[in-house]
């Protein structure tokens, strides 16, 4: 993939906007040439792969602010387009905080972003990768009998970011992953799961025997599931479930949240919010970090932010705009159009979750979880969750059909053990750990 | 329409896909355009347009589908897709590309839209403002107004190796207001979206002042909502979102390639019992108006009433061409994509359950204690078990038969056939909800409705904070 080519197409995209009238503009294009293929039993049941382009835009005009996200970048397809855009501008309040960014990175950054071997790989060797799988998932254990397929992916890219002030960069990256679905029966029930590994770097990517090992155990580990009582007990969140709750808080701490009342944290920097055992970061220069960028979508240099201390709030993260408007420097978080994270995750404990589960008397595991209630403005947490009830320190029985909820304030304050077991395999991400009370609700 | 969209070249091009052989092949275009306004802190805040232009083009193998996509029109870069998604195929050597001849078909239209190039923007501009005023002047708790409106036109041409050429023009447009609302203590949120594929004259009758209001209402309401209650306890399922139990509980069990697969708890249950026979289950890609309908599918098959559900027995499943192919039967015009970008699947369009006999006062009275959940901001299902969950946007506890106090924001969580099962009471009050929702399945977003009377189950957990 050719870095010149996407920044060359966002400075076209500068220059019609500019034509077009904008005052300032900043624009970026994405190249990807991406790949999926799924294997079922011994059959390739899909075989894809495409190179697609898409540029996103942005354009001032005294203060007035509009947006074009576009794949269609022929020459008079975009100029019509960015004529469209800046004249929708017309339309929008001024607002003497929209603009681009007052710093932009100057200095290369070596994040170990790309792996060159992605791109070498034949889809021969893609597609055999998929069909292992399913073969590893049914000898892992007799009661698979079936799956939702095995998947590889890839995706080889460049992004380009340019703007009017002259700042134009881009830098290469690449991803893969693999995936499972094994289905198992018990009796009259069947049992799903999904795992998968993704990576920067193949070398980095967990081995399809543990994918598979693992994907089996989420499925068959949960045969003879019950619902449990409704109390309150502690509960712990595996890694997966655990990176669920941190993109909640991400949620809590973005500033175009906080901005407009829709966080529980607005207003409260500098307060103890969580447990000593809380210290949040979001770092965009984590080496082959999933959420690392050299710049991010503003073109601002990205960096590494404490954002909770030991349990005290220290910063929101924000873009240019949010930064502005809440009298704050940029964190390095834009995504362009919005605030994002780059690689944000809970600092690591001491404790393997084997041992966190050895440490609780009376706890309830949580594998797993479905559904996305999380009242923002308030802190409400509710879900729908599978795992294992935790007695004497053991796996006693494992439990189904049953939520576990509570209050993001009381949540954070009730950490009390974190685990060892944070991987940067997502850009928000989490160890396991483990909150002193929570009310689960069942029978 | 892109000179790359002609009749002759599509032609081409599908039979270029199949050169390796195959059972069938698709070529779907796209041309998209989308519009739309923000506003915040009760101003305009961003104006965002989209254009999405793309070719697909898929070969199917039995079982297995190749998939390609191009955001190049060029001949040589749709050749290009033509060939990686003939892939599939590759154990059987490529032979002579012979075109397709194409001949275009028509189908009725259940939209009521024009084109959004036409509209005046200032439109846009005072429905926000006006709902944003009206949020306000409801409640001095409100402290904080997001409201969103786009508007969308999707226009596909799909042609197929069966020689078909179909085109459909897709009008969406969507309206959301989100309010929060504060005292002293606590903070609440309410959510409201309406729309359809509709024009925007739909908003004279459902007007933005009155959506504004209704987000109020709700974001006040949960200011002074008390925690949920948790553990097993009576249901009522209020009428309209309501339908988002039936999305989660049966739909998404009853799409053709979980069941031909064997991954779904409904595969090979068709003629059995898996509902109260109080239960009717539609799924309706022809209501007019509505954000799921489809005058054809994205496979060029027109949407049609489907009776997933009848007194309680499966009836059928949700089909699009390649699963019906496998399954013997026809497809149901269920097959759907996000974009150009992706292969179809099978999905949802409108799913409801029509009126029963039961009045809403009868089915509160008959509650001893549970939970009345009237707005609902979503839901998921775990299509191989079924439990499924869905979250409650505005509840309320009911008490011996009587509504009592505002309950916060809760998950509900119960298993499909067994919640199914369970239902002891179907409100005579039926109808769609406001169209706002938007339904995820392997990484594809679409539009869909959702529709429900009143309906009471006997049990299920709710998932609040409140023990005892």
């Amino acid at each position: 993939m050719d870095e010149s080519a996407a920044i060359g197409l966002a400075c076209d995209a500068l220059a019609l906007a500019r034509d077009a009238g904008a005052q300032s503009a900043e624009a970026s294009v994405s190249i990807a040439r991406r790949f999926h293929t799924e294997a079922r039993d011994n059959v390739v049941s899909r075989l894809e792969g495409s190179t697609g382009k898409s540029l996103f835009l942005r354009v001032f005009h005294d203060g007035r602010k509009a947006t074009l996200s576009t794949s269609d970048l022929s020459r008079d397809g975009l100029r019509g387009a960015v004529e469209r855009t800046v004249a929708h501008a017309a339309l929008v309040a001024p607002d003497e905080y929209a603009g681009l960014p007052d710093e932009v990175a100057r200095e290369e950054a070596e994040l170990r972003l790309a792996d060159p071997q992605v791109a070498l790989r034949e889809d021969a060797e893609k597609v055999d990768e998929a069909l292992v799988l399913e073969r590893l998932i049914r000898a892992a254990d007799a009661r698979v009998t079936n799956s939702s397929g095995s998947h590889y992916t890839d995706a080889v890219a460049v992004t380009a970011i340019a703007n009017t002030n002259g700042f134009a960069a881009g830098y290469g990256w690449t991803r893969a992953g693999r995936s499972t679905g094994p289905v198992a029966l018990d009796g009259a029930v069947k049992r799903i799961a999904q795992y998968g590994t993704a990576a920067r770097h193949l070398d980095d990517l967990e081995a399809p025997d543990s994918v598979a090992v693992t994907a089996v155990r989420r499925a068959v580990d949960l045969f003879g599931a019950r619902k449990p009582p409704t109390m309150r007990v502690p509960v712990i969140f595996e890694r997966d479930v655990a990176a669920s709750l941190l993109d909640d808080l991400f949620a809590a701490v973005s500033a175009a949240n906080v901005a407009v009342g829709n966080s529980w944290l607005s207003g409260r920097i500098g307060n103890r919010i969580g447990s000593e055992l809380v210290t949040v970061v979001d770092d965009g220069r984590v080496a082959a970090g999933l959420g690392s960028s050299p710049f991010d979508g503003e073109g601002v240099p990205t960096r590494r932010t404490p954002v909770f201390e030991r349990g005290t709030l220290r910063s929101f993260l924000y873009d240019t705009y949010y930064a502005r408007k809440l009298g704050a420097a940029s964190t390095g978080n834009s995504t362009g159009g919005g605030v994002g994270p780059s690689n944000f995750y809970l600092e690591p404990g001491s404790m393997s979750l084997e041992e966190l589960i050895a440490a609780t008397p009376l706890g309830v595991l949580v594998m797993d979880t479905i559904g996305f209630a999380t009242e923002h403005a308030s802190g409400t947490y509710s879900r729908g969750a599978r795992g294992f009830f935790i007695e004497g320190g053991e796996l006693a029985y494992p439990i189904d059909e049953f939520t576990v909820a509570g209050q993001y304030t009381e949540m954070l304050a009730g950490v009390d053990a974190v685990g060892n077991d944070l991987r940067f395999d997502a850009p928000v991400i989490s160890p396991s750990f483990r909150v002193a009370e929570m009310t689960i609700s069942g029978n | 329409m892109p000179a790359a969209f002609d009749e002759a070249f599509l032609g081409k091009l599908v039979g270029r896909a199949l050169r390796h052989g195959g059972e069938f092949a698709d070529v779907f275009c796209e041309r998209r355009r989308t519009l739309s306004y923000r506003l915040q802190d009760g101003r305009i805040h961003e104006a965002s347009y989209g254009v999405t232009l793309g070719v697909g083009i898929r070969v199917v193998v039995g079982e297995s589908a190749g998939f390609a996509c191009s955001d190049d029109l060029s001949e040589s870069a749709l050749t290009k897709a033509a060939d990686a998604a003939s892939l599939i195929a590759r154990a059987v050597p490529a032979g002579e590309a012979t075109p397709i001849d194409l001949s275009p078909a028509r189908a009725p239209s259940f939209y009521d839209g024009n084109s959004a190039d036409a509209i005046d923007a200032r439109r846009y501009v005072a429905m926000l403002e006006a709902a944003d005023a009206a949020a306000r002047r409801y409640d001095p708790r409100v402290v904080a107004v997001n409201a969103q409106l786009s508007d969308e036109l999707q226009e596909v041409w799909i042609a197929t190796s069966e020689g078909r050429l179909v085109r459909d023009y897709r009008p969406l447009i969507t309206f959301g207001v989100q309010v929060v609302a504060s005292d002293k203590h606590e903070r609440g949120s309410g959510y409201v979206g309406d729309g359809g594929r509709t024009s925007i004259e739909y908003f004279d009758r459902e007007t933005p002042e009155a959506l504004g209001e209704e987000a109020a209402r709700i974001a006040a309401i949960n200011v002074a909502a008390i925690p949920a209650p948790a553990g097993e306890m009576e249901m009522i399922v209020g009428a309209g979102g309501g339908g988002v139990l039936l999305h989660e509980a049966v739909g998404h069990g009853l799409e053709s390639d979980f069941n031909r697969r064997g991954t779904s708890l409904y595969s090979g249950r068709v003629g059995e019992r898996v509902a109260s026979e109080l239960v009717t289950i539609f799924d309706d890609g022809n209501l007019r108006e509505e954000r799921g309908s489809l005058n054809v599918d994205d496979e060029g098959v027109p949407g049609q009433h489907k009776v997933l559900v009848e007194n309680g027995r499966l009836l059928g499943y949700m089909q699009d061409r390649l699963n019906a192919r496998l399954m013997g039967v026809e497809s149901t015009g269920s097959g759907r994509r996000q974009s150009f970008r992706f292969a179809p699947q099978p999905r949802m369009c409108n799913t409801y359950m029509p009126s029963g006999d039961a009045t809403v006062e009868e089915i509160v009275a008959s509650t001893q204690r549970g939970i009345y959940a009237k707005s609902f901001a979503g839901g998921q299902v775990e299509i191989a078990k079924g439990d499924f969950v869905f979250m409650v946007g505005e509840g309320y506890l009911v008490e011996h038969g009587k509504i009592t106090a505002p309950v916060r924001n809760a998950t509900i969580i119960g298993n499909g056939p067994d919640a199914m099962m369970k239902v002891e009471a179907v409100g005579n009050d039926g109808r769609l909800a406001r169209r706002h929702y938007t339904c995820g399945k392997g990484g594809q977003y679409v539009p869909v409705g959702v529709g429900m009377p009143t309906v009471k189950i006997a049990s299920i957990t709710v998932g609040g904070t409140q023990h005892g």
